[in-house]
Formats: structure tokens, sequence, C-alpha cells
């Protein structure tokens, strides 16, 4: 178990360093491709390589011509394996908090809960690798209500921390007979506004919480991005009257999402690459939309449409 | 019962003060003058207590001996009244005990050294005159005889007041409301200071400049005045207790009633203090009644101005600072001003009714297309190739078990003289079959054919080593390598190092290159469509 973590440990850093010759490749080879597209002459630092790298060009296909990174490699086997994730707090939870996680547990398919207790985080993720999990999700709180998720994604993967806010959660409701039982079924996703490169990962990162559904569930799971804060939804739709008509029978708990931090390791290494992180500081994050295109609205992709 | 002061005071008096008088040096001008001096220095001499002369020695002294001994007077008697001021400064209300006992007798000396200065301003043209006789005699006579002059006229002028006073002008009116308004602004020091740097201000002009003082009495003269003061205070106070005024006390000059020029009420504008005393407020009743409208206004205006000019002089508020860390201001201070700061962060978006019914809108226009972002399973790549099933044969093999070890045996050791196998002449039949497909399909579909050139079959050397090509038996003798050096070697002519190169040989090696090149290059435009811009760059 040990060598073999350790072997993939050094094929990812291997692959990881091999990234920055692969980009240079690939910067040439569609350099030389926008020459011959355009008739355009073929800058002149590529005349020597031109004539092995035009070759290349005409071997690649669609798969190889994308240089691949090692943050793809790291949802590489998510699509074969259904997610299996580990739900936990920090420590000393509050009541309040203890109720959230078990409310997570239902939402996400595939998850286990476990008492924080006197854990390391590094223990945790020890362990969680050695059984073969994927994801591990940490909730955080502030007396009683809970303010952070932590997702980690487990071989060697991406930690994405978030903020929580405006969370209620299914206790809180006290018509507990009007809620009724959460459906357990593989849920729809629905991914809203994620448009930036960063927003392309943030939702990978969270598509991937999620198995593969049948495609006629009834359950839908929303993760809806206004300016930089996103919504998460849980419904049960019903179509009552023919295929046109649904309803929306909302479950689950409710809150916003608000990333801060997107790290290249797990949560426990603590030196791993920063990919992005939020600067509230700086004077243009007011206008600056990080995950989603705030100025498109949907009315206009509508018109366009039409 | 003449005091010493008095006596002194009348015999300056009797001095003349024509100024043509002064011009020349007389003897019994200057006998006078003496003798006055001896009579002051007699008054001054009670409050002095470590003094070594009894008297002013005058007779057989020059000028510059007398004026030492006065120096040698007054120099202790300075500091004691310096720290008499700073101890008024300290306690300001023991001042106001002073005052009650000389009130009677301070009045008179009030009012003549007012006007003195009022008058003192006026007389430009004969301090000038003053000042010229400084040049002629000795220096500090004159500096004496000229304030006592100066006096002289300013009382001789006193009886004249009538002529400047008319309807309108009130000195003492003047003077009360000055004596009001200073007491209003200034502190008991500032009035001490005042009185004591009014007179250096005489002094020292006459002694140091000349003339220009006249009008900068007029004007702020805050920095000579400041200067002065040092200077002033030596030979101001000699002079101020042998005024004219007979009764005059330490209390008369250092009391806060006692304000005189309006111009040091600029200068003081600078060392503001509060003021406190039930007097002020005494003395301000009874100006009040007396007010017209117009004054009054004019007054409210006047303290209006005041307290914002106080308030601009004062230390700002921490709010008004600029950087201030939590050291600087008051505890808690923070808690009660309203502080704004400019958020860089989009707030939290609050949840309405309206989103809630927009996101519930997109999740139902969602569902109806049937538009999700699942996670696809991905198309499995088929990483192997597809396997080869080999078919066994059934039929029995046609070669005996020994040909078949002969023949591998062959092929290990002699790799290129191993019969063919069965499967290998198959094969080799198979691509024969293919090529000639090919060379015929090629020629049916090709707009231009060139067909391949026919290559005579000819047997392949191969470059391998001599011991796999010799006969088993004789081992020990080596056969040639089949391939000559010659055919070995990949280059062409005479090979020369770098550095056995002439310059003829690298020259020629440039040019072959450069040839090389452009033959490429021009092989080259029938793949590339621009065949001028890449000559043409190559060029350049």
């Amino acid at each position: 178990m040990l060598r073999r973590n350790i072997r993939l440990r050094r094929e990812y850093l291997y692959r990881k360093s091999l990234e920055g010759k692969e980009r240079l490749l690939y910067e040439k080879k569609r350099k030389i491709k926008e020459a011959l597209l355009e008739g355009k002459p073929i800058p002149t630092e590529l005349r020597n390589e031109e004539a092995a790298l035009r070759q290349e060009i005409d071997l690649e296909d669609d798969y190889t011509a994308i240089p691949k990174t090692h943050i793809d490699d790291e949802y590489a086997n998510a699509t074969i394996r259904d997610p299996k994730i580990l739900l936990t707090t920090s420590r000393d939870p509050s009541a309040p908090l203890v109720q959230f996680v078990k409310e997570l547990k239902f939402v996400f398919p595939n998850a286990e809960r476990m008492n924080r207790g006197g854990q390391v985080i590094s223990e945790i993720i020890e362990s969680c690798r050695a059984h073969e999990f994927t994801d591990v999700i940490l909730v955080h709180e502030h007396r009683g209500i809970p303010d952070g998720l932590i997702i980690s994604h487990l071989p060697f993967g991406p930690t994405a921390y978030f903020g929580l806010l405006n969370v209620v959660t299914r206790h809180d409701i006290k018509d507990k007979k009007a809620m009724g039982t959460m459906p357990e079924a593989y849920p729809h996703l629905i991914l809203d506004n994620f448009k930036t490169k960063l927003g392309e990962r943030t939702a990978n990162i969270l598509k991937h919480l999620f198995p593969v559904p049948k495609p006629d569930t009834k359950r839908i799971v929303a993760f809806a991005n206004r300016s930089d804060y996103i919504s998460f939804r849980h419904h049960i739709y019903e179509k009552p009257g023919g295929p046109k008509s649904v309803e929306l029978k909302e479950i689950g708990p409710r809150f916003e999402l608000r990333l801060y931090q997107v790290k290249l390791g797990t949560m426990e290494q603590s030196e791993a690459q920063i990919e992005w992180v939020i600067r509230p500081y700086m004077n243009t994050t007011k206008k600056r939309s990080f995950i989603g295109n705030d100025h498109e609205s949907d009315d206009k992709r509508k018109k366009i449409k039409a | 019962m003449v005091t010493p002061v008095e006596a002194a005071v009348e015999s300056l008096r009797q001095i003349s003060t024509e100024p043509p008088v002064w011009l020349v040096p007389k003897q019994e001008l200057s006998q006078a003058v003496r003798a006055a001096s001896k009579l002051l220095f007699a008054s001054l001499k009670p409050h002095c207590t470590k003094s070594p002369f009894d008297e002013l020695l005058i007779e057989g002294f020059d000028a510059e001996q007398i004026w030492q001994q006065i120096d040698l007077q007054s120099q202790p008697l300075l500091s004691s009244l310096r720290r008499e001021v700073k101890k008024f400064e300290k306690h300001p209300e023991e001042i106001s005990k002073l005052k009650v006992d000389v009130e009677g007798g301070k009045k008179k000396v009030l009012e003549e050294i007012e006007t003195e200065n009022v008058v003192v301003n006026d007389d430009d043209d004969e301090d000038d005159d003053i000042d010229m006789d400084e040049e002629d005699e000795d220096e500090e006579e004159e500096g004496e005889e000229k304030e006592k002059g100066r006096e002289e006229e300013s009382e001789n002028e006193g009886e004249e007041k009538g002529g400047i006073e008319d309807k309108f002008l009130k000195i003492k009116e003047l003077q009360e409301y000055l004596e009001e308004d200073e007491a209003r602004e200034f502190g008991t020091n500032k009035k001490k200071r005042k009185a004591e740097t009014k007179k250096h201000e005489e002094d020292t002009e006459d002694e140091e400049e000349e003339g220009d003082d006249e009008e900068n009495e007029d004007d702020t003269d805050e920095a000579e005045e400041e200067e002065e003061d040092e200077l002033g205070l030596f030979g101001g106070d000699d002079e101020s207790d042998e005024d004219d005024l007979g009764n005059a006390r330490y209390e008369d000059f250092f009391s806060r009633k006692k304000s005189k020029d309006s111009e040091d009420k600029a200068k003081y504008r600078d060392m503001l203090e509060e003021d406190s005393g039930s007097d002020d407020e005494h003395v301000d009743k009874k100006r009040k009644d007396g007010l017209s409208k117009h004054e009054k206004e004019l007054d409210e205006l006047r303290s209006k101005i005041e307290q914002m000019e106080k308030a601009n002089l004062d230390p700002k508020v921490w709010t008004m600072r600029g950087e201030v860390t939590a050291a600087q201001r008051q505890k808690n201070s923070a808690l009660e001003v309203d502080l704004d700061f400019e958020h860089n962060v989009r707030p939290a978006p609050v949840i309405t009714e309206e989103v809630t019914a927009s996101l519930e809108d997109l999740i139902k226009t969602r569902i109806s297309e049937g538009l999700f972002d699942d996670v696809q399973k991905a198309p499995t790549l088929s990483s192997k190739a597809p396997r080869e099933v080999k078919e066994l044969d059934d039929n029995k093999s046609k070669k005996g078990l020994a040909e078949i070890y002969e023949e591998e045996f062959v092929q290990k050791t002699d790799p290129a003289s191993a019969p063919l196998t069965f499967s290998d002449e198959l094969k080799k039949e198979a691509s024969m079959l293919f090529k000639k497909l090919c060379l015929k399909l090629d020629a049916l579909s090709h707009f231009h054919f060139t067909p391949k050139p026919v290559v005579e079959d000819m047997s392949i050397q191969t470059n391998v080593p001599a011991l796999a090509m010799e006969e088993i038996a004789p081992m020990a003798v080596s056969d040639a390598a089949m391939l000559a050096p010659e055919e070995v070697f990949s280059g062409k002519g005479d090979i020369k190092e770098e550095a056995e190169m002439t310059k003829a040989d690298r020259k020629k090696r440039r040019a072959n290159k450069k040839r090389k090149f452009k033959a490429k290059a021009a092989k080259r435009p029938r793949a590339n469509t621009s065949v001028r811009n890449s000559d043409e760059g190559s060029k350049v």
C-alpha cells in the first residue's frame, strides 16, 4: 500500500513536471497550425523544428491534440467508479452542526458520516485513502450555524474551501410531516453559470461528488452561481399534467456557498500549491466575477436562441 | 512724603526735552541726567536685595561704568522678577489677591501708561529726531535720557489729549474696551509679559533699532518682540519701576487688569489661555449695559471669531487627524463615532422570494428541457489491441521434431542463411501480391503517376560481426567483415576536424549548408501555399 502510494505520487509528480514541456510543444504546434490555416509564413523561431512538428500534427487526433494537465488526471477515474464520500465536522461539534451533517449525508449518495472525536486531519485522510474513499467533506460551524465546507478529493486531488451563508436546515422547518422522508435515488445535477476557467473547475469538483444517475430520477440537486455566490437547492419534481408542466417540491437543506480557496493538494498538505484564492481587498474585486458571468442574463440567451 | 520714585520722576521731569538741547553735549545736561539716574537707582534699591552698591556712583565715572553699575543691580532683580512671573503663570489666582490691594494706585498708573502708549504711536516724528541723537552721544546716556524724554513728552502731551479726542473717539472708552477685550482673551501672565515687553520695546528700540520700531509697533511685530523679549527683560524692568507712576507696585504690572497695547493683543493670540475669574464677568457685565446694538453685534461676532480661531489652534479631534492608532485616541472612542468603510466585496445575497422564484424557474426549465449537467460515463478506450486468437492446427506437423530443432538452432547462430520458414514464405508472397495491387491502383488513381523504379533484387549485405558469418568449424580463423570500411562510412570526401579547417573550407561548408537549405525551401512551397513569402523571408 505504501509503495503503491509512493509510486502513484511519483507518477503524478512526473507528469506534472512534464506538463511544462508538453505545453510548450502544444503551443508550437498550435502556432504552426494557425499559420498554415491563415496562409501566413511560419514564425521564424519554429523554422528548424517545423518539419518534425508538422508530421506530429498530421498524426494527431482529437484526443491527443489537447495537452493533458495533471488536473485532469485527478478526475480521470471518477467516471469509472462511483464516488465514495466521508463526512465529518470540526472538533467538538454542537448539536445543530451534527444534525446538519446528518442531512448532508442524505444529500450526497454513497456518503458516510463519521464522528470527529480527537482525530487529526492527516490521520483521517490516510485512512480514507486506504479505504478507497474518493472525497472527504469537512463541515465547520460558528455557534451552531454551519459556516464552512471543505471538499477534498482524495487520491491527490484538489481541495476546495467554501464558506456557507444563509443556511436553512431541514431541522429548522418544524413541519416534519410535510417534508416527508428524503429519497435516496441518485439525483440529476444542474450547474448554472459556471463560465470561467475557475468556474469550470469548481463545477467539476462539485459534479464529481455525485454518481452517474439513472435518466428517470425525480431528484434534482441544483448549484446556481449568482455573482460568485453558489446557491444550493435540493428538489423533487413531478410532472402532474403532461411533460411540460413541472411541479417542484423543495426538500433538503438550502445554503449559499462562497468559494474562497482552491488548493492543488489534499487537505493535509499544507504546503500544496494554491490554485486560486479570494482577494477581497483588491480594488477591482467588486467589479470582477470569478466563477461565472454576471452580465449575461438568461433573457439574452433566450433571445438569441429564438 | 516724597517717595524715592516720585523724586526720581520729578528729577526726570526737570530735564529739558527740547530736541535742539540734545544736539550738543552739555555738561549741565549730563549732570542732570546722571542725578536723575542716581535717584532712580536709589528708588529701585529697596526691591533689590543683592546689589553691592548702595547708590549709583556718578562722580568721575564714565558712561560705561555707570551702565555696568546699573546692570549689576538689575540682573538679580530681573531674575527674581522672572521667577515671580513664572509663579504667577502657574497660579493666576494669586494675582487677583494682589490686585485688590493696589486698586486705587494702579488705576492712575494704568491711565497714564495707556495714554503714553496711545501717544507714543502717534509720535513718529519726534522719535525719529530722538533716534538721530543717538549717534552723537553716549549710548547709555541717550538710552535712558531718550526714554525719559519720551515719557516726559508724552506726559506733556497728556494735557493736550483733548486735541486727539473728539465726540467720536473717546480715549477712555477705547481704553476700557481694550481692557475688557484683553481681559477676556489673555491670561494673567500674558498681561505681565505684555507689560514687560511693552517697556522692553521702548528700551530696545532705542538701543538697537532706529526708527523702524515705531512703525513696527503699529503692526504686529511678533517675532521681533519675542526676540527682544529676552533683551527687553534686562532693561525694561528698570525703567518700569522708575516710571512717573508714583504708586507703581509690582501688582500694577502683573495683574490682569493692566492690559495695554492693541498690538500686543495680536501678538498674544498665539499664547491663548483660558480666562478665569469673576473679575472678567464683572467687567463684561458693566460693558454690556453700556453698549449699543451694533457694538453688541460686533461683540458677538468677535466672540464667535475668537471661538473659531481657538478651535483652529487647538489640536484636532482624533477623527480629523488622519491615521490614528488606538493609542492616540481615548479608550472606546471609536464606538461613539459612526465609521464608514468602503467594502470591496459584494455582500452576501439576501434570499428573497424573487430569488427563490427565479431559481425555481431555472430548475423547471432545465427539467422540461432535460438538460442536466450529470457526470457522464466516459467511453472506455480499449487500450489493448484485439487479442489474436490463434487457431490451433489439428493436422499433424509435416516436419519431424529433429528438423524443427535444427531450424531453430540455425536461426540462432546464423540468422541470415537460415532457410525461410514456411510462414515467412507465405508472408513474402502475400506482400508481393499486395505491392503489385497497390501499383496498379496508383496507376489508375493518381494524375501524375510515376512508377517506382524496379529494383534489382540484390542480396543484402548485412554488416554483422564476422564471427556470425564465418563457418562453424574453424573458429579461430576470422574472416574479414563482410562490408569494407568504406562501405560502412557514411560521410563524404575528406573529413577534417573543426580545428584543421582552413577559412576556405569553412566558407565552402557554409555555402553547402545554404545551398541545401535553399533546396529544401524550394521544395517546401509545394505544401506551403505562399511560395513567394517564404523565399523572400529567407532572403531577408
